[in-house]
């Protein structure tokens, strides 16, 4: 059960470098490509990237949300600070705004807090519930310029 | 091919993408490039303590592939919101029984163009799409924004 006293928590902001190495290899993972050379070159080579219009290599849409995983105790250590049950954890929802740029070498900071914790009646099980955890990270660049806003929301079945 | 917002009607389909079946080594292999290392996607131990036949693939790689349709088609950094909702869960391929598991775990990303409007200055369309398997099993929707010249 996901503890309701967390509501408005802010965790501690995490500062990443974006690293050239994890774009291209998340490039691979999301188009399931064995080789940097079958990627779209714009996630692998910073020439294919200027030339397409980008200021250095950029992160694929899906790349924020890795941030928070690799800060913090990464899933693990967010799960456990909101007394979510892993095994009953699922993903309800991803959304992104994309403000700016995110390019390899960008330094971001996340502040990530809870924006909301709700329940939800189960449809097919009257008096059950489903509970629901949104997280919202505010992600910003090296200028300070806010790049992107990610919610995340948990749920537990 | 640059795409021109005078060129784009609402209810035009995106083009059509699918993936490779999903295997476990495709599981594994996003869990490291994102660092997503809920054991959900990969420990068949952990499974079995919560009572679930096999591991599920990342909703997030789900998305990602979802990513990759929407950006063979427009520009990334034309893009300015990506929303969706996950709708059911994918289970990877078995190795040994690819014939009669490969179409749980091959994805197709479809959509469409929903609205165009302008919004900041810029000329942006807003497009639906739906991820599916191949036995029509509905694994996302939601939608994107972009920005088109």
């Amino acid at each position: 059960m996901a503890d309701k006293s967390k509501l408005g928590m802010e965790f501690p902001p995490y500062v990443i470098e974006v690293e050239k190495a994890k774009i291209a290899e998340f490039a691979m993972a999301v188009s399931q490509k064995n080789d940097k050379e079958q990627i779209n070159p714009i996630y692998a080579k910073s020439e294919a990237a200027k030339k397409a219009g980008y200021s250095g290599i950029p992160v694929p849409p899906t790349f924020p949300t890795s941030f928070m995983f690799w800060t913090g105790g990464g899933l693990m250590g967010i799960v456990n600070s909101l007394g979510i049950n892993l095994g009953r954890l699922l993903h309800g929802e991803e959304e992104y705004e994309y403000f700016g740029e995110v390019c390899a070498g960008d330094v971001i900071t996340g502040k990530m807090k809870v924006a909301k914790m709700f329940d939800k009646e189960k449809k097919d099980k009257p008096g059950k519930f489903m509970e629901f955890t949104l997280l919202e990270t505010e992600m910003r660049n090296q200028r300070g310029e806010l790049v992107i806003k990610a919610r995340t929301t948990l749920v537990e079945r | 091919m640059v795409l021109n917002y005078n060129d784009i009607k609402e209810g035009d389909a995106i083009p059509a993408y699918t993936s490779q079946p999903i295997t476990r080594t495709h599981l594994v292999r996003y869990a490291g490039a994102s660092g997503d290392f809920n054991p959900l996607h990969h420990d068949d131990t952990f499974i079995k303590k919560i009572g679930m036949e096999r591991i599920i693939a990342h909703g997030m790689l789900i998305m990602g592939i979802a990513g990759e349709a929407v950006t063979a088609w427009i520009d990334k950094k034309n893009l300015r919101k990506f929303n969706v909702r996950f709708l059911g869960m994918t289970e990877p391929a078995d190795l040994h029984d690819m014939e009669n598991t490969k179409k749980r775990a091959t994805i197709t990303v479809t959509g469409k163009v929903v609205k165009k409007f302008e919004e900041n200055g810029e000329k942006r369309i807003q497009c639906d799409i739906i991820a599916q398997d191949a036995n029509s099993g509905r694994k996302l929707t939601g939608y994107f924004i972009a920005a088109l010249p």
